[in-house]
């Protein structure tokens, strides 16, 4: 699914990665953990292709065409990135609006998704009417509506205490069990990481200090 | 289509200030541009209505009915100087009902005025303008000829007024028309900015350039086309007002009223020019914020 070979990145004078090098196979949950400015989000946007690498080769499964590749991958964000001026419903649209699909399918894949996260109370409010862990899930609604093969989340929990983080992170791993749904996941949410049990990359200065199939944040 | 176009119109519903300003700068221009346009048509109509008018009138001795040989031996005398395209005799009947349809509006003018009282004349189109004088000089040597009429210099000063009029049009409309574009595009370019965040999700989320851009480029062309119909709306209203006084101005000439079809052509290609400055300019200023 994602093959990073030596990936090498440097904004300016600054090594964000270093010879960072790892495989992701298909339905895979993994933890990329590290402390602030380890390199986390730059993986991210770099799996995005929001970014190239300076040097190194990253191999991802997809179409070649940035905008169709985008298409095969949901994202969350920490400030979860919603539209204010949209309603719940029209914000879990928008990956499905983008691709042209047709308003009866649209109408049933957005229900399905939020009915997923358990918001088809709140179709109609809009994001300054819920609360941080309502709005997370309607980015996690936003981002599997389009049924990805790939969910990238950079720092999901960030924004949240920690038992809505805690349900945050149970909704993604629902999400991948029942979708079969690659998931990679930044954050540096120790709590979160080893309750969960999965495979662990950890970052640190942009590289990769250890990459655990069943790791603990260290 | 539907949903860039009720984006694009929501957008200038939340903004009704700087879609004001927008639609008011658009409707200047266009109303500059049709008024220009409309001088510069009544002019090029004013100029070809001189052209194609015999520019020498010789009239014969007003008391004199010329015979038809007397008429063809100035006619064959004119064509022999190779510098005439066109010779016409007007009789003195038709001389009269010339007279009738230029005065139909004043029946005592009518009343006053028999065909015996009219010279009958000779009317001549010269291939070139410059010719003119030649003409009138043959003319006022032919027997029985009382009095030689051309109108020297009024082609040629309609011309130079016609291209000044073009040429100051095309400036003044023109620069206009670069001032619109760049506010029109610094209008967009706000809002644009404001929705920065918005443009970086939807490339996040797969959108093309075509997605984002088209709202924003709608925009333009909304304003574009509201300010050229209310440009057009404007400038035929006071086409309208101002036609009796104008058809007074040009009796004669027959180029009032307007024409329906031409106000309509008019108003097409305002559309057309609104609409592109106002799409050229959204284009323009979502550009440099896409990415992808």
């Amino acid at each position: 699914m994602i093959s990073a070979q030596h990936l090498t990145k440097k904004f300016g004078n600054i090594l964000a990665l270093d010879a960072v090098s790892f495989d992701i196979a298909p339905g895979e949950f993994v933890f990329l953990t590290g402390p602030s400015g380890s390199g986390k989000t730059t993986i991210l946007r770099l799996i995005m292709r929001d970014l190239k690498p300076d040097a190194g080769k990253l191999v991802l499964a997809g179409p070649a065409k940035i905008h169709e590749y985008r298409r095969t991958i949901g994202t969350v964000f920490q400030d979860f990135k919603l539209l204010s001026d949209r309603s719940v419903f029209e914000n879990v649209a928008l990956p499905l609006e983008v691709m042209g699909v047709k308003p009866d399918d649209l109408q049933k894949s957005v229900k399905k998704a939020l009915e997923l996260v358990e918001l088809t109370a709140r179709t109609d409010l809009f994001p300054a009417q819920l609360s941080g862990g309502e709005l997370q899930r309607v980015a996690l609604a936003r981002a599997i509506v389009a049924r990805p093969k790939l969910i990238l989340a950079d720092e999901p929990t960030g924004n949240l205490d920690p038992k809505t983080a805690r349900s945050i992170v149970n909704l993604l791993s629902t999400i991948h069990s029942e979708l079969k749904t690659t998931v990679l996941m930044a954050t540096h949410n120790a709590d979160i990481v080893n309750h969960q049990g999965r495979r662990v990359i950890s970052l640190e200065a942009g590289k990769v200090t250890k990459d655990s199939p069943k790791g603990k944040y260290e | 289509m539907n949903k860039p176009f009720s984006l694009a119109w929501q957008r200038i519903r939340r903004s009704p200030y700087q879609a004001l300003a927008a639609v008011s700068i658009m409707t200047m221009t266009l109303f500059l541009g049709s008024i220009f346009f409309l001088v510069a048509a009544g002019s090029q109509a004013i100029l070809t209505y001189f052209e194609t008018r015999p520019q020498v009138n010789a009239f014969f001795k007003s008391d004199l009915v010329p015979t038809s040989q007397a008429v063809e031996l100035i006619k064959a005398n004119l064509q022999s100087t190779g510098l005439v395209a066109e010779v016409k005799y007007i009789s003195k009947e038709e001389a009269l009902k010339l007279y009738k349809d230029l005065n139909k509006s004043d029946p005592l003018l009518l009343e006053a005025v028999t065909a015996n009282m009219l010279p009958a004349s000779i009317e001549v189109s010269a291939k070139n303008p410059a010719d003119l004088k030649p003409i009138a000089d043959f003319l006022k040597t032919q027997a029985n000829i009382d009095d030689v009429r051309f109108a020297e210099d009024i082609v040629s000063q309609l011309a130079i007024w016609t291209s000044s009029v073009r040429l100051i049009g095309f400036s003044l409309v023109g620069s206009h028309l670069i001032i619109t574009f760049i506010i029109i595009l610094l209008i967009i370019g706000i809002k644009v900015a404001n929705r920065r965040d918005e443009i970086t999700l939807h490339e996040l989320l797969g959108a093309t350039r075509g997605y984002i851009s088209a709202p924003f480029i709608w925009e333009g062309v909304i304003y574009g086309a509201t300010g050229a119909f209310i440009a057009w709306g404007v400038s035929y209203l006071i086409l309208l007002y101002s036609t009796p006084f104008l058809a007074g101005f040009l009796v004669g000439i027959p180029i009032l009223p307007a024409p329906f079809w031409f106000m309509l052509s008019l108003l097409g290609g305002e559309l057309l020019l609104g609409a592109v400055i106002g799409a050229v300019g959204g284009f323009l200023a979502v550009r440099r914020f896409l990415k992808v």
